[in-house]
């Protein structure tokens, strides 16, 4: 894609319970790309991690709305953390 | 106007996000007058209503709740394309006045596809609680559409909502083009596709800039159809531009476009919404039922007490054997004398009873046919009637809370592996009770094909009736061996359904159907459920049953009746021994032998099993009858003559070997395919049979 980042990225599934990151990128289209879109996970929407517990769903709060994600989604999100 | 009292009509499609309340306010603006029937060729369900306002007699058609309008989903397609058919006059789009900005996306969608749309606040009362104050003339003024704030709850903006459509569709309010986005340095680009489809099938069919910007999104659909019309190289020019956005600006085109919307939806509501400090949200539930350790066991809990509750209401199961075992006798007797099935049985009775005493004397064959037929059949229908209204009543509680998708997450991971979702929890555990509100709870599942697998093998799942009669046979069996087949007959039951839905998971996604169970999901905010709406669900789900389930069950407990009280010569049978059903008992005996039983031996389990077709605990009396035994350990020993082996094997071949009546009525009310139900049937036979063969070789070789 030849897009450089210049600031700290990670993916969703990595950040931890309580933190706040700004959308970068949504990596490799799949069948929930577009929805994802629709939702609200796009380029620089800030996403607020409720409950991450290394396995199982990632909640998350978007544009007001709390949203579960399988952690293969949430691996796709490419996020650069605040604060 | 309607002049000579003619009604014109007015079709008003209704559309919103999933969790905005679209349902709620579909229900109030038709007044309940709603009929359901599929959208042309597919399995999404289609609701429609009437209602007569002020001369014209509005037709409204709700479509399916859908965050936008690209092909990525069935929904979105039947929505787009119903709005393209030309069929509506009006369009509703409905917003959560609490989250107006997530939820206007659709609206600015649609806007750009069909001109004559109404913007519906809904849960306007909620808005200030969640420091939202929304300025509607100003939004309508911007965007030059009329916007009705709504509250299903109190009643607010009902009247405003019919008028305003009734304007929209006279042409007196709201826009005559489609708005018109501008997307800034995409719009060459934009330029670009709508030159390539210029002038062919496809842009005489749709808005030429619409199709334009959904195929620079890639819509798949509309791609299929420049193909088929305009043939490869269009298809390529346009993908060629697509590649080219994508190389200049390292964005997909679809991201581009989406930000720009949210632009400016955020430009268009900055000046129409003002927020006033926010609300301590309540993320209590989430923290609770989501935790990865315990929430699985909260979850679990959770059901197990809705489930403690339903079962001892409706039978006094499973409390009464807790109280009978704590020594509590007479509670254990109160509980089931005064339960809700119990209540009803009573009332059936009696009804029996009065029709019984009204036919004349003489005429035998009447009356059996009157009491032990039709009533019968009818009592068969109503025992159920407690059941699935409670079990109703609280699937439509935690629906409506909240609560329930939350369940469904918290549990998801356990189902993972044999293709289910957290989803199938609740039909699992109802099935446990029994199978037919099981069946019936399988509407909650959003994935069709999940649905169907679920409702395939969830009649695997043992349920109280089988339990009851897998505890009596087992009183048969010396020792522990005896607890021991209990306990064997449950985890294979469970076994067969995991393996079973795997193999059909395997199946599905051979065939292309592979649907991953929910992996993106909405949690709309835990609140108090709203007694109209649980009422509605309720009702809703309980005629359902009665009217389709019921008319089946009724109707196969007149044949069964007939073919246990009537002769093969046709002449009222004298004991069932004589009947037709014993005929056809001793017709599929030999099935048995097998399991080593001799042709006596094979007739009497054989005819027991066939009525328990039934229901499982007749299989209980029936022996009784048969042998003369109460007793069930002295009728399969004793009278029947069977050993050990052979009556563990019996077990695991009644717990396993057809569901009952209501059941397969149910399998074919909710899969609405006779070819689901039959092979639902098969399937267990087979495995019944296989299973059990299997565990008396074993137990053979064994001792």
């Amino acid at each position: 894609m030849g897009e450089y980042r210049m600031f700290s990225s990670v993916t969703l599934d990595a950040l931890p319970t309580g933190s706040r990151a700004r959308i970068i990128n949504v990596a490799a289209p799949g069948r929930w790309s577009y929805r994802l879109l629709q939702m609200g996970f796009v380029p620089g929407s800030i996403v607020e991690v409720i409950v991450n517990n290394g396995a199982g769903p990632v909640v998350v709060r978007v544009m007001g709305v709390t949203v579960s994600l399988g952690r293969g989604i949430a691996r796709r999100i490419l996020v650069e953390p605040l604060r | 106007m309607g002049d000579r009292g003619e009604t014109r009509e007015i079709t008003v499609a209704v559309m919103g996000q999933p969790n905005v309340g679209k349902s709620t306010l579909f229900n109030i603006l038709t007044g309940r007058n709603i009929h359901v029937a599929n959208w042309p060729g597919v399995t999404v369900e289609k609701h429609e209503g009437w209602r007569l306002y002020r001369g014209y007699s509005i037709h409204f058609v709700d479509l399916p709740g859908i965050y936008g309008l690209s092909a990525s989903t069935l929904e979105e397609v039947i929505a787009r394309n119903y709005l393209l058919s030309g069929k509506p006059d009006v369009v509703l789009v409905l917003v959560d006045s609490t989250i107006p900005e997530r939820t206007m996306y659709l609206l600015i969608e649609v806007l750009e596809l069909f001109p004559k749309t109404i913007i519906v606040f809904t849960k306007a009362d909620l808005a200030h609680a969640h420091g939202v104050h929304i300025n509607p003339s100003i939004l309508s003024h911007r965007l030059g559409v009329p916007v009705v704030m709504v509250s299903s709850v109190t009643g607010l903006g009902f009247y405003e909502l019919l008028d305003t459509i009734v304007k929209v569709y006279e042409g007196r309010v709201g826009r005559r083009d489609v708005l018109r986005v501008d997307y800034g340095e995409l719009e060459a680009f934009i330029d670009g596709v709508v030159e390539a489809v210029e002038g062919s099938e496809v842009s005489k069919q749709y808005p030429v800039r619409w199709v334009s910007v959904r195929l620079l999104e890639g819509d798949s659909e509309l791609l299929e159809k420049v193909r088929a019309c305009c043939g490869e190289d269009v298809v390529r020019k346009v993908l060629g531009i697509r590649d080219e956005v994508i190389r200049i600006f390292h964005r997909r085109p679809e991201e581009l476009f989406a930000l720009k919307r949210f632009n400016y939806l955020n430009n268009l509501l900055s000046k129409a919404v003002v927020r006033v400090g926010r609300l301590g949200i309540h993320r209590f539930f989430d923290k609770l039922f989501l935790n990865t350790l315990y929430g699985p066991f909260i979850s679990l809990a959770f059901l197990l007490l809705v489930f403690i509750i339903v079962f001892t209401l409706n039978t006094g199961f499973p409390l009464n054997i807790v109280f009978e075992s704590m020594g509590l006798s007479e509670l254990a007797c109160f509980l089931e004398d005064y339960s809700l099935g119990s209540l009803m049985e009573y009332a059936i009775g009696f009804l029996g009873d009065l029709v019984g005493s009204a036919v004349p004397g003489n005429q035998e064959w009447l009356h059996s046919l009157v009491v032990d037929g039709v009533i019968g059949g009818v009592g068969a229908v109503l025992a159920f009637l407690p059941l699935i209204f409670l079990v109703s009543l609280f699937l439509a509680i935690l629906e409506d809370s909240g609560i329930a998708p939350r369940i469904a997450v918290s549990l998801h991971i356990l189902f993972k592996r044999i293709g289910l979702s957290g989803h199938a929890v609740f039909p699992i555990v109802l099935s446990l009770g029994c199978n037919v509100p099981g069946v019936i709870a399988t509407r909650a599942t959003p994935s069709f094909r999940e649905r169907l697998r679920l409702i395939t093998t969830l009649a695997f799942i043992p349920c109280q009736a089988r339990l009851v009669v897998v505890l009596a046979f087992a009183s048969a069996i010396r020792g522990v061996y005896g607890l021991a087949i209990v306990l064997l007959a449950y985890l294979v039951s469970f076994t067969v359904f995991a393996i079973i839905n795997k193999l059909l998971l395997v199946y599905d996604v051979r065939r292309g159907y592979s649907e991953e169970p929910e992996l993106l999901l909405e949690l709309p905010p835990v609140h108090k459920p709203l007694p109209k709406v649980v009422w509605w669900l309720t009702w809703d789900s309980t005629k359902h049953f009665l009217k389709k389930a019921g008319s089946i069950i009724f109707l196969l407990s007149i044949i069964v009746w007939f073919l246990l009280y009537y002769t093969p010569a046709l002449e009222p049978a004298s004991s069932p021994s004589e009947s037709i059903g014993a005929l056809l008992a001793s017709v599929f005996s030999p099935l048995l032998y097998p399991l080593g039983l001799d042709s006596r031996q094979a007739w009497m389990m054989t005819f027991a099993l066939m009525v328990g077709f039934i229901a499982k605990e007749a299989v209980i009396g029936t022996l009784s009858i048969i042998s003369g035994e109460e007793d069930m350990a002295t009728a399969l020993r004793g009278v029947i003559g069977l050993n050990d082996a052979q009556i563990a094997s019996l077990t695991l071949f009644t717990i396993l070997y057809v569901p009952c009546l209501a059941t397969i009525a149910v399998v074919y009310m909710e899969s609405r395919s006779w070819k689901t139900t039959l092979a639902v049937i098969a399937l267990m036979m087979a495995t019944a049979y296989i299973v059990s063969v299997l565990a008396y070789l074993i137990s053979i070789a064994f001792t």
